[in-house]
């Protein structure tokens, strides 16, 4: 692993995330803060969720991930001796991040304010469905609820379907994203002011801003956005906005976009290729020389205008389609981006993992298993910095792993008191 | 009150979403944000609707004055070297400077750390390019529409059976590249606070948006499995999805349409849940969670069935009363008029603009115990502060000023 110098390496955070803010301590941890991962005996159930490394049980790839460069230690704060250990542990915590239900933590007498006379300028960041107050803050919210309460789930999806859940936890993931920063805001005021906080993140509002222009169009115009599906906000076919099949899968256009090149850009690849059919001659020629955004735009309020050309449309379309059909995604990708088409791949995981661009920059970053006597291709960096490079410090820990380094060695733990506490069960 | 950036002072170099919503949470946090945008090259969020009710022109934009509150905003003509020449004043002001406007343009105006930090190298430069500074695609157009299916969430969202059409937005412009950039630039800071360094950072959309989809990408990886899109539900769940209650009205428009979210993870939920469903899922088929995943669609089908006349908001409640996770899928609607809980907690900010009147701006991202977020003003008219940035942060006089315009360079 490598060792240099790092953004966060004076930093200690405590770890007491389960799924929903364990994204948040893995993006601290990669930027060298010294991240102890709290977990109960017999370790966090989040160790337990598919995908796993082939069959092994103990390996969770998606656990992995989300545990990059922290520590483990166990311990049960279900008990006395676990809680007297862990206010000894977070007499030395900068940060620490939880994910509990509301008013948990203070239950057990380790909220803020116990936490605070511990250690005056702690920073205590609790990420939850709906935050700390509020008439749902004891909903229960996995993260389909935070993405239904958060109004993305809404517009995803065809008309006809039920609307859909974002793949991966998005719920989790962008509450973890705003509970880093804000911990790292939080930071900024401590290192300025010398004083501590409780950060209250909620996984309902950390998601509202992914509804795009869904709040205002409704609070400006009273219009709502739904689940549009494949036409996205545009209500008609237009050739080359949407998704194309290639001959092993898809792109996805947004030909005529500012930016971009032209639609005669592409009317031009086509015809090089002999594949531009009729659409060289008129009327499509001047159609095409005018199909952009703003002549969209004027379409769109002019809903004669557009059903008179829906033949034009659909006739430009399906040429495109045929185009479109005689290319991998890769070639029809990178061709049209070469001549500044806006296109995008449908990348599948198998094409990130073989994006030339994301190859050439490194970003797969190896990691040793040595348990699992294997190298595993971990995904990389959100970041780079010039400076102060983000890392995978070490893979990720096993159950406990460092009990013995963080209440042996740092902590002071005797051996005699470390029995007592194993024969109670509090490690 | 104080805030948690006082003092801090920002360059927003950015437009359309990752740069100015990642500059957007500094202001609201209490940093000092001078936007710059020009005439020449409007930013086309502003050209984007919705408009205000009846209003036309660059100030009246939803989509763009929701990701600039709390900013002062000049117009600067960088293509003027005159207008160079502020940049560079506002460069030696600032702590952090922000771009995500593509390399080939920054690099032409020579805004590329190499030359910033010369003028201030304490500076915290954060570049948010499309694909990279180097590599065989930096030079790949892009946006959020491209993006998202670049970045892989087109492929595994949704419907096995359907297009991959992705997530019905530009899903990594509006929490995930501002999210990503704005940790990058506050560990920086931090890191700037002991040693005194500033640094550079890069933080591509396409890594940015990518590290999301980590499982999918992973399970390739290691497993050489290709996830594609599974729809609704999870492995380790059932029931996981979204049911059909009674329409808002009688219209029948997808307007109207209301669904309820309910997923049930062990035992306890699926017990409480079927305790109140009753006779419908009390049959052997459905008694444990392996039963209801083998026969998943029948199971949605009994939920729906159930859900169907239902009002969505009562069985949400009354789920949650018992333990079983659930919530409405809430459109813009729910969120703004019938969600009592973000109305109890304040989330939506209405501010007074001097265009739109009174409009809708989500809030801080996260609430502070000592130093809460605040939407200090709405977002700027075009140019609205530029004298008052040239004097008063700039330091610049009258004939100064006068001479800039002169030569078109404040436009």
């Amino acid at each position: 692993m490598p060792e240099s110098k790092t953004a966060l390496d004076d930093i200690r955070i405590l770890d007491l995330a389960g799924e929903a803010g364990q994204y948040c301590t893995k993006l601290l941890a990669d930027l060298g803060a010294d991240v102890i991962k709290i977990e109960p005996p017999g370790g966090d159930p989040v160790r337990a969720l598919p995908p796993h490394y082939h069959d092994n049980a103990e390996a969770s790839l998606y656990w992995l991930n989300l545990n990059t460069s922290k520590r483990s230690v166990t311990l049960n704060l279900d008990d006395e001796g676990g809680r007297a250990l862990f206010k000894r542990l977070a007499a030395t915590a900068d940060i620490i991040v939880e994910t509990f239900q509301p008013g948990y933590l203070a239950g057990l007498g380790l909220g803020y304010d116990d936490l605070a006379a511990i250690k005056s300028d702690v920073i205590l960041t609790s990420i939850t469905g709906f935050g700390q107050d509020g008439p749902h803050a004891h909903y229960k919210a996995p993260d389909i609820v935070g993405v239904a309460a958060g109004g993305v789930m809404w517009l995803a999806g065809e008309p006809t379907d039920p609307p859909n859940v974002p793949p991966w936890r998005q719920g989790y993931i962008s509450a973890s994203i705003i509970g880093a920063a804000s911990s790292l805001i939080a930071l900024f005021h401590r290192d300025q002011s010398g004083e501590g906080q409780h950060i209250d993140v909620s996984m309902q509002e950390a998601l509202s801003l992914a509804q795009e222009t869904a709040m205002q169009t409704w609070d400006m115009l009273e219009a709502l956005r739904c689940h549009a599906g494949s036409r996205g906000i545009i209500p008609f076919d237009v050739p080359g906005i949407g998704v194309y099949e290639c001959s092993d899968g898809h792109v996805f256009g947004y030909v005529g976009a500012p930016g971009g090149a032209p639609w005669s850009e592409l009317l031009a690849w086509m015809d090089e290729e002999g594949m531009a059919e009729d659409l060289t001659e008129e009327p499509y020629k001047e159609f095409i020389d005018n199909l952009n955004l703003r002549f969209l735009t004027t379409f769109t309020e002019d809903p004669a205008a557009i059903s008179q050309k829906m033949q034009t449309m659909a006739h430009i379309a399906g040429i495109l389609r045929k185009f479109a059909a005689t290319k991998t995604k890769w070639e029809m990708y990178e061709q049209g981006q070469q001549r500044r088409l806006l296109w995008g791949i449908v990348s599948t995981p198998k094409d990130l993992a073989e994006n030339p661009q994301l190859k050439a920059r490194n970003w797969l970053t190896p990691v040793e298993h040595p348990e699992l006597k294997a190298t595993l291709d971990y995904p990389g960096t959100p970041y780079r910095f010039s400076e102060t490079p983000w890392a995978i410090h070490a893979r990720p820990p096993l159950v406990g792993e460092h009990n013995q380094q963080v209440f042996g060695e740092e902590l002071g733990v005797s051996e005699s008191e470390w029995h007592e506490l194993e024969a109670r069960g509090a490690v | 009150m104080k805030a948690a950036l006082d003092g801090l002072k920002v360059a927003d170099f950015s437009w359309y979403g990752a740069g100015p919503i990642c500059a957007n949470h500094m202001a609201t946090y209490g940093a000092t944000v001078v936007r710059v945008e020009s005439e020449t090259h409007i930013d086309a969020l502003r050209t984007v609707a919705p408009f205000a009710k009846d209003k036309t022109g660059y100030n009246v934009s939803g989509y763009f004055n929701n990701f600039n509150a709390g900013k002062l905003g000049i117009t600067l003509n960088l293509n003027a070297p005159e207008g160079l020449g502020v940049a560079r004043k506002l460069v030696e002001w600032a702590d952090v400077f922000l771009t995500n406007i593509t390399p080939r343009v920054i690099e032409r105006w020579g805004l590329t750390y190499e030359t910033i930090s010369e003028w201030n190298p304490k500076i915290i430069a954060a570049y948010q390019p499309m694909q990279g500074y180097d590599g065989p695609h930096k030079d790949f157009l892009g946006f959020g529409a491209v993006l998202t299916p670049i970045t892989g969430y087109s492929h595994i969202s949704g419907f096995p059976e359907r297009q991959p059409i992705g997530l019905g937005t530009n899903y990594p412009d509006y929490v995930i590249n501002p999210g990503h950039t704005l940790v990058a630039i506050m560990a920086a800071l931090h890191y700037r606070h002991r040693t005194g360094k500033g640094q550079r950072i890069e933080c591509a959309q396409l890594e940015s948006s990518v590290c999301p989809l980590a499982p999918a990408i992973f399970d390739y990886t290691a497993n050489g499995v290709e996830q594609n899109r599974a729809g609704n539900h999870l492995p380790f769940a059932a029931p996981h999805n979204a049911f059909k209650c009674a329409p808002l009205t009688n219209g029948g428009r997808p307007m109207d349409e209301r669904w309820i979210a309910i997923a049930c993870f062990d035992s306890d939920e699926w017990d409480a849940l079927a305790a109140v469903i009753g006779d419908p899922v009390s049959d052997a088929k459905f008694a444990t969670h392996e039963a209801r995943k083998e026969n998943e669609d029948e199971l949605d089908a009994a939920i729906n069935a159930w859900t169907a006349d239902k009002d969505a908001f009562a069985v949400m409640e009354d789920l949650q009363s018992r333990g079983v996770p659930a919530h409405v899928v809430q459109s813009a609607r729910e969120m703004l008029d019938f969600d009592e809980h973000l109305k109890a907690r304040g989330y939506y900010v209405y501010l007074d603009h001097p265009e739109t009147g009174r409009s809708a701006y989500d809030g801080p991202p996260a609430k502070f115990s000592k130093t809460p977020g605040e939407l200090r003003s709405p977002a700027p008219l075009l140019g609205q502060h530029t004298e008052q940035v040239c004097k008063e942060i700039l330091g610049l006089g009258d004939d100064e000023i006068a001479d800039l315009m002169v030569a078109g360079a404040l436009i």
